[in-house]
């Protein structure tokens, strides 16, 4: 019995004095030297996405034997509360891919390792990300990072060039075209709407409100901090985004309507540049074209023109100019598992080189952009499998990357971090108020009033 | 081994040994249920009393959370949502039950393909038919709207049916007494199936009609079958989450109610816990005036 207490403390001992010293002389990171399983989440659900990521994840496990890496897809509306429940349950995985909204609310929370995704960025090399997408993820302090930004869209809104032509409308750009052109092409009767813009509770109706809200110069807080979201800009925003809603489809609406457009239903709609290869092309656009079980009803046939007929407005204007995106980034949750950070910060070395990095923006041509330029320079980049580069052309492939660089938020206002308006984007808040005015029919100042103190309760 | 035995026997009773015994065999379930269920509601109840916090201290509030619970309009209106989908949907199912199982209780042709078809809302997975009736109820897509603006031309407009919050709970209502009637009908057609034959027949000679011969007979006859019935769909409807959830998140009863207050937006845990106690008070209250008058035990 004692002998076999002495070899135990005499291990502890090893392990404790010994080790640290072989670690200390290892190359760039902490190395792996004993088997790790860590967990990864990603926003991506769509089944062919997740084989995708399943590959990677597999040859890079071939690499790196230790580790293990088990990929969990959860929905980007679940995420927030998944991400609380698990750090209270003491169940944080040890990578996540999140919008980077999210990982500067989640940051502030103390949810997040910033030491790993900064150290992971100055290893890469700061210098090689678009300045604005890094912008976007670094904490109060600068040059300090909640997350690594790894790729984005750009959202705007996406209309029938052919039918705004033949009546003689303006590209929707200005607040007035916009009301114009939903108005005149909101037809009920014929089954026929003007625009889609989400009245439902999710993260969608957000991205709307946002691009609106930037261009009447309406923020949340000021560069202060201060909350003064019920102000005069912001009323006319919210009025604004009302009355357009009118012209939507009937009840509350997110993305999923995209439907409604590709079937022709409908003039203008929201949505980011992931659209691109279900307008260009057909096996993409199936799913949106569920005709077969009600044949005399709205299935429609693939629309090969569609995409010579649709243009894209991305920015919106009224007081000022306004573009949208979202970044999305990878996290490293402060799980206190240094060896499962390790593992992680490897797995996210991997996932910047070039063969993997393409790998990954190629499952959605168009809707995931790289943030390393050089990648988006690259060869074998441009030269994706579904053929969009050469059907929208390298320029306007170009133009829409150039676009993540210059994304607007709620939560930088003057160069200053507002860490409590990412909270408020990951609580969904305005989502909830757009829903109580358009389907609930509250009053717009008691809405307003209602947002406002549940912004307070956040700060 | 034998010495152990015979002073277990010289200490205890027979009877006493039989009461150990007894408790032996429970005490798994015990435990099952002490930890499972008790222990989450009282851990629950705790929590209501508090200003939860994931990542930090819990602050105590004492009465606070049921206060603001009890003062917010939501909350109000969410009972009556609550109640208006409980009451018809109990009335629905059960009366829909009866007449069904009244009709199956008649003989005709391909009788037993009819009643285990009948079955077939109550057993299909609740995922996959909510699925099925969004689908129906899409207002530009849907086979609903089409016939009724295209088809009929009963209405002018096409509108949401299963997506207005207005119009949203009288879908939830007529989705669950689709999807449970089938129960009632189970229970009614058992017990009609027991009633005994002569009583009908002496009805017939003494001239009774239809509606005298189900008002004297019938009725009484499954009158605490019904009881029963009422009982278990009212307790099983207030609770209701997933089939009103799934099938549109617009009908704020207080089960979804609930859920949105603890795990959406601002997440306040301390107020959805509260919120849980209230309910399950109002339950608990309610079932034992309802055991009391009605299954008079």
């Amino acid at each position: 019995m004692k002998q076999v207490l002495r070899l135990f403390i005499s291990m502890l001992l090893f392990t404790a004095l010994v080790l640290p010293v072989f670690a200390g002389g290892d190359q760039e990171g902490a190395a792996v030297d004993e088997p790790v399983t860590i967990e990864f989440w990603t926003s991506q659900t769509q089944s062919d996405r997740i084989a995708t990521i399943q590959v990677l994840i597999d040859t890079f496990q071939v690499m790196n034997p230790n580790i293990t890496i088990k990929l969990i897809p959860v929905d980007e509306n679940d995420i927030p509360t998944n991400i609380n429940t698990a750090a209270a349950a003491g169940t944080m995985p040890a990578l996540i891919e999140i919008a980077a909204e999210n990982a500067v609310a989640f940051g502030t929370e103390g949810l997040l390792d910033i030491d790993a995704a900064t150290g992971s960025i100055n290893e890469i090399g700061a210098e090689r990300f678009y300045a604005g997408t890094l912008k976007l993820n670094e904490s109060t302090k600068a040059g300090e990072y909640y997350g690594m930004p790894y790729h984005g869209w750009v959202q705007g809104i996406w209309y029938r060039a052919d039918w705004f032509e033949e009546a003689g409308l303006n590209p929707p750009s200005t607040w007035e075209d916009i009301e114009k052109a939903a108005a005149y092409f909101y037809k009920p009767s014929e089954n026929k709407y003007g625009i889609l813009v989400g009245t439902k509770e999710e993260t969608y109706a957000e991205q709307c409100f946002t691009q609106f809200a930037m261009s009447n110069g309406a923020g949340l807080f000021d560069k202060n901090g201060k909350l003064i979201f019920n102000s005069p800009e912001m009323k006319e925003v919210v009025e604004y985004y009302a009355r357009l809603a009118k012209y939507n489809p009937p009840g509350p609406q997110t993305w999923r309507a995209r439907d409604y457009y590709l079937q022709g239903r409908m003039a203008m709609f929201f949505y980011s540049t992931y659209i691109m290869d279900d307008l260009a092309l057909q096996e993409d656009a199936a799913g949106s074209l569920t005709g077969e079980n009600f044949s005399e009803l709205a299935g429609a046939d693939f629309d090969p023109d569609l995409v010579e007929h649709t243009r894209l407005a991305s920015t919106i204007s009224n007081s000022q100019d306004a573009g949208y995106g979202v970044v999305n980034s990878l996290a490293f949750p402060d799980h206190g598992d240094a060896l499962k950070t390790a593992a992680a910060q490897r797995f996210v070395r991997y996932l910047y080189t070039p063969n993997a990095y393409i790998t990954w923006l190629h499952m959605a041509p168009g809707g995931m952009n790289p943030v390393l330029a050089e990648i988006a320079g690259n060869e074998r980049f441009q030269n994706d499998p579904k053929g969009l580069f050469q059907h929208y052309g390298k320029e306007k492939m170009q133009e829409i990357i150039s676009g993540l660089n210059s994304i607007e938020t709620f939560s930088i206002v003057e160069g200053n971090r507002i860490a409590a308006a990412s909270i408020i984007y990951s609580k969904m808040v305005i989502p909830q108020m757009i829903y109580k005015i358009t389907q609930e029919g509250m009053g717009i100042d008691q809405a307003m009033a209602w947002a406002e103190a549940e912004m307070a309760k956040l700060q | 081994m034998i010495q152990t035995e015979t002073t277990l026997a010289s200490r205890f009773t027979l009877r006493q040994r039989e009461q150990i015994f007894g408790w032996a065999l429970i005490l798994p379930a015990v435990v099952i249920i002490l930890s499972m269920i008790l222990y989450p509601i009282i851990y629950n109840m705790y929590l209501s009393f508090f200003d939860v916090n994931f990542h930090g201290k819990n602050t105590y509030l004492g009465l606070e959370n049921h206060k603001e619970v009890a003062l917010d309009p939501f909350f109000w209106k969410a009972v009556g949502t609550t109640v208006l989908y409980v009451v018809f949907t109990t009335v629905g199912t059960t009366l829909l039950g009866l007449i069904v199982a009244m009709a199956m209780n008649k003989r005709f042709p391909l009788r037993w393909l009819v009643r285990s078809l009948i079955l077939f809302p109550y057993v299909a997975p609740v995922i996959s038919v909510v699925f099925a009736w969004q689908f129906l109820f899409d207002p530009v897509q849907g086979i609903v709207m089409d016939l009724m603006v295209e088809k009929l031309g009963i209405f002018s407009e096409r509108f949401n049916l299963i997506g207005s919050p207005k119009s949203a709970v009288w879908i939830a209502v007529t989705f669950s007494i689709w999807k449970n009637f089938p129960f009632a009908y189970l229970m009614f057609l058992s017990r009609l199936q027991a009633i005994d034959k002569n009583m009908y027949e002496a009805a017939d000679i003494d001239g009774a009609n239809g509606w005298a011969k189900f008002r004297y007979i019938t009725l009484p006859e499954v009158y605490f079958v019904m009881g029963a019935l009422v009982l278990l769909r009212i307790i099983w409807n207030f609770n209701k989450f997933e089939e009103i959830y799934l099938l549109t998140t617009n009908v704020k009863v207080l089960s979804v109610y609930t859920y949105f207050k603890a795990f959406i937006g601002t997440m306040e845990m301390g107020q959805g816990s509260a919120l849980v106690v209230i309910q399950f008070l109002l339950l608990i209250g309610f079932i034992l005036i309802y055991v009391k008058r009605v299954l008079k035990w």
